[in-house]
């Protein structure tokens, strides 16, 4: 693998590691949050028409990651205070987005799929001392921009949370002991919405490098099923957050080999950008039949309702 | 420290309704510094009930709580556990995969700046309490891996880790070996003598006269006396939980069991939720003409024998015969060979709530209203209605839905759809939980017709009152296995109580578990 | 008590009609507001607007066969929604059951040389398959290792869009720019009934199949069982009904209708595969399914409502300075509405699980 490639599937990647991490957390939370590319649509657009308007990139992020927390708000209050099963509203709040963000950007920027301008200013490509010193590395990590460089410190950070505070032992014992939680006197509901709305703001910040992290340009759609790519990369790792950044990082990389093999060799594509999907069945096969065997030890006809 | 007994905890006049039931009755009960305070009392009697309202886990309708003179309402848990009270439930709310010093922790977590836990420090701090009170635990194992005994230390830490004064216990025992269950004792003195105060809920007498040193007897929602730990005997506290009042027979003719067997168990063994061996190697028969009553304290296998015969759990070895044809892990197959199950659980299985009530009532004869691929819908509904008036079923109409009827009536629903079958073989599984009087008494009446008309009647319930009123022949299951296979005419509930119990630890005297007290619906 | 009292007839004789009628209008009338809240918040006259959807989508002949067309591929992919949702089963896996179908539709209808009396019914019975086969992975999964099929069909959806474009791109292009299988022969195509839009006989398809499954639904034994299974599939087991098999039916069934909305839009519409051609009918199926609240009869007047609103959405689009997608933003509010089970108590409406403690005699413990 050379090293263009390596520092493409870098940034390829990027959007996918802050989705997974704010999925990571509402699964973490025991929600299945498949709303990740409505979020992230909306900050994309927010992003960039703010951008645009003021000519401020801090603003503009700023105001993407607002956008998207509130379409988590949304999804956050029909799941949990009106009882809305959450693949369901998950689907509406997604395509709701999708529509929302064609309807604003003929409404408001006056274009119809696709909008650019070389108004809106770029993100520098930041050099790190040293590291751009290196012979191959450098070229790999160092002159990426700042949101790249921000995903992946995300990553610790996630994990930290997590693992090492009292936060996120209440989030993670949320997710598996609801009535354990609740015995404790921990305040689940509000737990479920803070989760939700921080995978808000990590969409937020995947949306606000979509549309201005690389090149400044909104289309419709244009997540693109990042969200769901990295909603398999949860799946695929169990939402342990190492673990799903690496795996979102191998997604990441089959697509950025999606984009350049077809140039080398005449292949097809979509084959490569298959592997995400086709893994993710796959790994879910492997755990079932595992609970199944486990299931059968005891014979009992299980059949839930999900 | 003073001579006179403190109430720390005192409970006066309190109501609770659920609709149109009222569950506590004006129940007033004081707990002192230091005691083990036992309450004791059938299914349903409301032992759970009021200890969930003191405990901030549901609302009371009437009447005052004074935690240490000082007046109360807990809107929950968390202002309950602030107050002082801890609750080990029956069924442990912990985290699985989580450690031991996690779980304890969790909720009033020691932090180390930055929102972070102080892992040291829980480590530390729950090795110390452990210590103290003479639970040997290991902070750092996984609380999944423990066993069932060192879970309940768990939760038993955990509210001691929140300095509670008063722990409530519910059905502690229920789900220990003897082994176990004596250092619970042991444990539970030990917290009494340093102060602390214990509710016990249970119905086994045996612990309450070991353990306790004032007992609490409650009856159909109410406390009916509060009794000092002095001189009473098992017989008299089982007397105060019966009460002559509840006492129901049905006229019935003496049985004409004939030589047909309709329901045949032979070896049978299967495993439980966990993987534990729930029925160990079980054998019996039941005839025509006859109701058989299995006795049992709740959790002895009872559920998973009645769910292989059903059909709904798979057997590890042994074998089910339903009217001569073996049974499989198949409800419609056992359904077709003669079962007709009235199921524990209305909500979960033996009902769709949410369905209309004549479709509650077509789910088992689908096939009657077939015609080709169509549905006779018409018939099904004239038949529904005609079911409706037939066994009574108050409040109903046909398309309401079945959870729109009190318990008692949702229960004549499943009756009359499965005893309206063509099915010589019936069970019938906690026929009278949760229903009123009255019900009972048809519902009752109804079991016994089944069994004049020849077929075979297979009873399971926790209320040995109502294995009396019914059976001819009572079993008595413990641990998976039968126990006891005695002439209802030619014993007692006495005798059938120590059965229950286990009959090798339990010196003859003072046993009598009158009846399972577990007031848990499934 | 005689069996007319335990009927309880309705007060007055229509609320049998109306009372089903009253929550989908409801959901649709604040989308309406909502969605007039956002035109005016464009700098557009929300009631010009909605003057020139309805004008575009029924107003004249023309307009009204582009509205049939457009609610073509909805009344499949609303009805396959439909049935599963009905028996319990979420499958959102309609989109990628849809291209399937339509795929195998598309080789068929060029690949094959038949008469029009066979290559019709076998385009048709291979798009049927391509559904089905496409339903039936997760349906099988769902019942041998109890995997949510809605995590499944989830993942399937792509899979199918990559797929078909691997196929339509590479495998079998048609020579030329565009990505797309050759042309369907003429013995395979869908007869078309105006000049003024492509609504074919694929439109009566879906029409007939609504209908059917209204019979099914309502009066066959299937139906009964697939009905108590959605609300209870513990229940419907122990009570005889052989629910595994009859989820993994129902998932064909619905997989392989949404598949014939493929075949719809290929031997209809578009005359051949065309790569990633939905623009998303498998979604807006759900959609049409819940304002339907999942009766077939309900389907058809989703679908016509939601086939109406994309019909004028175009004209809107020409006309105003508005988007098309205004359409689908209503669309996924009524959907968010009508998910949520917030109050419709004061509707009268039995949607509601009755409350925990409703059964006085089960007092939960814990």
């Amino acid at each position: 693998m050379d090293a263009d490639l390596a520092f493409s599937a870098i940034r390829i990647s990027t959007p996918l590691i802050f989705a997974a991490m704010g999925g990571l957390l509402t699964y973490q939370a025991g929600m299945l949050n498949i709303a990740l590319d409505g979020f992230m649509i909306v900050a994309a657009f927010a992003a960039i028409a703010i951008a645009y308007a003021t000519g401020s990139l801090t603003i503009a992020v700023a105001g993407g990651v607002a956008c998207a927390v509130v379409m988590a708000g949304l999804l956050a209050l029909f799941n949990l205070r009106f009882r809305a099963h959450i693949f369901i509203a998950g689907v509406a709040v997604t395509f709701l987005a999708y529509g929302l963000t064609a309807l604003l950007l003929r409404g408001i920027l006056g274009e119809e799929g696709v909008f650019s301008s070389n108004t809106i200013p770029n993100f520098p490509p930041i050099a790190i001392p040293f590291i751009k010193d290196i012979p191959v590395l450098g070229r790999v990590l160092s002159g990426h921009t700042l949101l790249v460089y921000v995903a992946y410190l995300c990553v610790p950070v996630v994990a930290w949370s997590l693992y090492r505070t009292r936060w996120g032992l209440r989030v993670r014992v949320v997710g598996e002991a609801e009535d354990a939680a609740l015995a404790a006197g921990i305040r689940v509901e509000r737990i479920k919405v803070q989760t939700m709305l921080l995978s808000g703001v990590f969409c937020g910040l995947a949306g606000a490098y979509l549309s201005l992290g690389y090149v400044s340009l909104f289309a419709n759609k244009m997540t693109n099923e990042r969200g769901l790519i990295a909603l398999a990369a949860i799946f695929f790792a169990k939402g342990r957050p190492y673990p799903t950044a690496l795996v979102a990082l191998l997604f990441g990389t089959a697509t950025a080999l999606s984009v350049r093999l077809p140039q080398m060799t005449g292949a097809a594509p979509q084959l490569l950008q298959l592997i995400p999907y086709v893994v993710t069945v796959l790994a879910l096969i492997v755990v079932g039949l595992r609970n199944a065997r486990g299931r059968n030890r005891h014979g009992a006809w299980k059949f839930d309702v999900t | 420290m003073s001579e006179t007994p403190l109430d720390v905890v005192s409970i006066s006049g309190v109501v609770k309704r659920f609709g149109d039931f009222t569950a506590i009755h004006d129940a007033s009960l004081t707990v002192r510094r230091g005691e083990v305070h036992a309450i004791v009392g059938e299914n349903g009697a409301g032992k759970s009930t009021l200890m969930n309202i003191l405990y901030g886990l549901l609302p009371r309708d009437a009447g005052t709580i004074e935690l240490f003179g000082r007046p109360v309402t807990f809107s929950g848990p968390a202002e309950a556990i602030a107050a002082g009270v801890g609750m080990v439930h029956q069924h442990f709310k912990l985290a699985p995969s989580f450690t031991v010093a996690d779980n304890i922790i969790l909720g009033s977590e020691p932090l180390a700046g930055y929102g972070r836990i102080d892992r040291a420090r829980a480590e530390r701090d729950t090795a110390a309490i452990s210590r103290r009170f003479g639970l040997d635990l290991d902070p750092r194992a996984v609380v999944g891996a423990l066993p069932v005994g060192l879970r309940q230390r768990v939760e038993i830490l955990k509210t001691l880790y929140r300095e509670a004064q008063i722990l409530i216990l519910d059905e502690p025992t229920a789900v220990l070996t003897p082994q176990e269950t004596r250092e619970l004792f042991a444990t539970m003195r030990t917290l009494a003598e340093s102060g602390h105060s214990i509710v016990f809920i249970t119905h086994k007498l045996r612990e309450v006269l070991a353990v306790s040193n004032r007992i609490s007897v409650m009856r159909q929602g109410r406390i009916v006396a509060t009794l000092d730990n002095e001189g009473v005997t098992a017989q008299e506290i089982a007397g105060l939980m019966v009460g002559r009042s509840v006492l129901l027979r049905v006229k019935k003719a003496k049985a004409e069991a004939r030589d047909e067997v309709l329901l045949k168990v032979d070896g049978l063994e299967a495993r439980g939720e966990r993987g534990e061996a729930a029925v160990d190697g079980l054998s019996f028969a039941v005839r025509s003409g006859e109701i058989v009553g299995l006795a049992g304290v709740q959790g002895n296998g009872q559920d998973e024998l009645v769910e292989c015969i059903a059909g709904l759990r798979r057997p590890v070895a042994g074998s089910v015969e339903i009217c001569g044809t073996k049974a499989v892990a198949d409800p419609r197959r056992n359904r077709a060979a003669g079962l007709a199950y009235v199921p524990a659980d209305r909500g979960g299985v033996g009902l769709s709530l949410a369905s209309g009530i004549w479709e509650n009532l077509t789910v088992g004869h689908i096939e009657e209203f077939g015609r080709g691929p169509f549905l006779a819908i018409k018939a099904a509904r004239a038949r529904a209605a005609e079911l409706i008036r037939r066994f009574d079923v108050r409040g109903a109409t046909l398309d309401k839905p079945a959870g729109s009827l009190s318990g008692g009536n949702q229960q004549k629903v499943q009756i009359a759809r499965e005893l309206t079958r063509d099915a010589r073989l019936v069970i019938a599984e906690q026929p009278s939980q949760g229903v009123d009087i009255g019900a009972i008494e048809s519902i009752h009446r109804t079991l016994v017709e089944m069994r004049d008309a020849g077929r075979a009647v297979f009873v399971v319930s926790a209320d040995l009152d109502e294995i009396f009123s019914l059976s001819d022949r009572i079993l008595v299951i413990y641990r998976g296995r039968i126990v006891a296979d005695l002439v209802a005419s030619e014993t007692d509930p006495e005798t059938v109580g120590r059965y229950m119990g286990g009959l090798e630890e339990a010196p003859p005297a003072a046993a009598a578990s009158v009846s399972e007290a577990a007031d848990h619906v499934h | 008590m005689s069996t007319e009292a335990l009927d309880a007839a309705p007060s007055f004789p229509l609320a049998g009609l109306v009372k089903p009628l009253v929550q989908p209008l409801v959901a649709v009338a604040i989308a309406v507001l909502v969605g007039g809240l956002l035109v005016l918040a464009l700098g557009e006259n929300p009631i010009e607007v909605y003057s020139i959807l309805v004008h575009g989508s029924l107003v004249g002949w023309p307009n009204f066969l582009v509205t049939l067309q457009m609610m073509s591929p909805l009344l499949f992919t609303g009805l396959a929604v439909a049935i599963s949702f009905r028996a319990g089963l979420w499958n959102i896996g309609a989109e990628g059951q849809m291209i399937m179908g339509a795929l195998a539709a598309g080789i068929v209808g060029y690949a094959v040389d038949l008469p029009t009396a066979l290559h019709i019914p076998l385009a048709l019975i291979a798009a049927f398959a391509g559904g089905l086969a496409w339903a039936l992975l997760p349906a099988l999964l769902r019942v041998w290792l109890n995997l949510n099929e809605l995590v499944v069909c989830l993942m399937l959806n792509p899979i199918a869009l990559l797929l078909s474009g691997y196929v339509s791109t590479h495998l079998l292009k048609a020579p030329g720019p565009t990505n797309k299988l050759p042309d369907i022969a003429d013995t395979a195509a869908l007869p078309t009934f105006s000049l003024y839009s492509q609504v074919n006989a694929g439109f009566v398809i879906g029409l007939v199949l609504c209908l059917v499954f209204a019979v099914v639904n309502g009066g066959t034994k299937k139906g009964f069982e697939w009905k108590i299974m959605g609300l209870n599939p513990r229940f419907a087991y122990y009570g005889g009904i052989r629910v595994p098999l009859q989820a993994v039916l129902v998932m064909m069934l619905s997989g392989g209708i949404a598949g014939l909305g493929g075949a719809e839009q290929v031997l209809g519409e578009y005359r051949a595969f065309y790569d990633n051609f939905s623009p998303g009918y498998g979604f807006d199926g759900i959609a049409v399914a819940m304002l339907a609240n999942f009766h077939p009869v309900g389907v058809v007047l989703a679908a016509f409502l939601f086939g109406a609103l994309n019909g004028g959405s175009a004209v809107l689009q020409m006309m105003t300075g508005l988007s098309k997608y205004l359409v689908q933003v209503l669309q996924f509010i009524i959907v968010l509405i009508l998910a949520a089970q917030f109050s419709w108590a004061f509707l009268g409406s039995r949607r509601k699980a009755p409350p925990a403690h409703a059964a006085p005699a089960a007092p939960k413990e814990e």
